[in-house]
């Protein structure tokens, strides 16, 4: 038997292609975030939701994933963004050369935010660096509070935790103030923030974190030119 | 539920680590996987026999380190002369 040593990533293309997006995304000063959550999480309409209240003015466009259909896109193109539907054909994740693709002329175009909502799902899409600045993962009260516990990996990974349908509280067992223990359990420094994309509650501190974000992204890519 | 995925990126890779190694075949592929890896290892186990069968690298077998993060790695290949591989 001989055995040699490898020692290399399994998913190492995809990360060399991330890391190429990356560096295009920086040299653009775009920000760039990856929102994983179930399937009913609520991903769109929190993206519905942002793009009606930002800026018009706004260089924003939209990749959103889905197994099959292009009803995503459709609803999410009434916002006058540009949105392009990524159909993974049975993949229950993006990967980087998708979002690659799907890019095309965007970043010449000049485009500053790109929002990109993965496949429905809380396992597959955290292992798959699609070179976002940041993963936000949504998680909602229809679900269980013990989510974070269930599918650590996501919850370790991202920056962001939006606790979405917070108008159900009322109606549903679902314990809020558990559901953030259990997230800083497994990420101690995970920011959350509580949104109802029904009743517009929290949404002004989401789009508050969203443009504090891509600030500070143009901020480190202009320091990175002048450097 | 990408095990599949993943199973059929480690087959490519162990094809590209071959090419280095051109007078033998692998018998075993070593993986360390963490724990918040997001990979099933009963599912990855299956989907790597699956692949393999009939192909030009069966016989191989998978073994399977675990690691505390998130590490998805292709650790080690076990090889052996294909001269002194029995017929």
């Amino acid at each position: 038997m001989n055995r040699v040593s490898v020692e290399k990533k399994i998913l190492g293309e995809n990360d060399q292609v991330a890391a190429r997006l990356r560096a295009a995304l920086a040299r653009a000063g775009a920000l760039s975030l990856n929102f994983i959550g179930s399937p009913g999480a609520g991903k769109t309409a929190l993206l519905e939701r942002t793009l009606e209240r930002l800026p018009p003015h706004t260089r924003a466009a939209v990749l959103t994933g889905d197994i099959q259909t292009e009803n995503d896109a459709i609803r999410l193109r009434r916002y006058g963004f540009p949105v392009r539907q990524i159909t993974t054909a049975g993949a229950c994740h993006l990967d980087a050369r998708m979002v690659e693709t799907h890019l095309r002329d965007w970043l010449e175009s000049g485009i500053e935010l790109l929002l990109i909502e993965n496949v429905g799902n809380l396992v597959c899409p955290t292992s798959y660096d699609l070179g976002e600045d940041a993963k936000v993962v949504v998680l909602s009260a229809a679900e269980g509070e013990d989510k974070p516990l269930k599918y650590p990996g996501i919850f370790r990974k991202a920056e962001l935790m939006i606790l979405n349908k917070i108008d159900l509280l009322p109606h549903v067992p679902f314990r809020a103030d558990l559901a953030r223990e259990n997230a800083r359990k497994i990420h101690p420094e995970i920011e959350i923030i509580e949104t109802s994309c029904t009743t517009g509650a929290g949404l002004d501190h989401w789009l508050h974190w969203l443009a504090a974000r891509a600030e500070r992204k143009k901020a480190e890519s202009f320091a990175e030119v002048a450097s | 539920m990408h095990e599949m995925g993943i199973a059929s990126s480690v087959l490519e890779a162990v094809h590209k680590e071959l090419h280095r190694h051109p007078r033998h075949r692998a018998t075993k592929v070593g993986l360390r996987i963490g724990e918040y890896a997001g990979v099933d290892r009963e599912s990855l186990h299956f989907c790597f026999e699956a692949l393999v069968k009939d192909t030009e690298f069966e016989p191989l077998d998978l073994a399977i380190e675990s690691a505390p993060g998130d590490e998805l790695d292709f650790a080690y290949l076990e090889l052996e002369d294909k001269e002194e591989a029995p017929v």
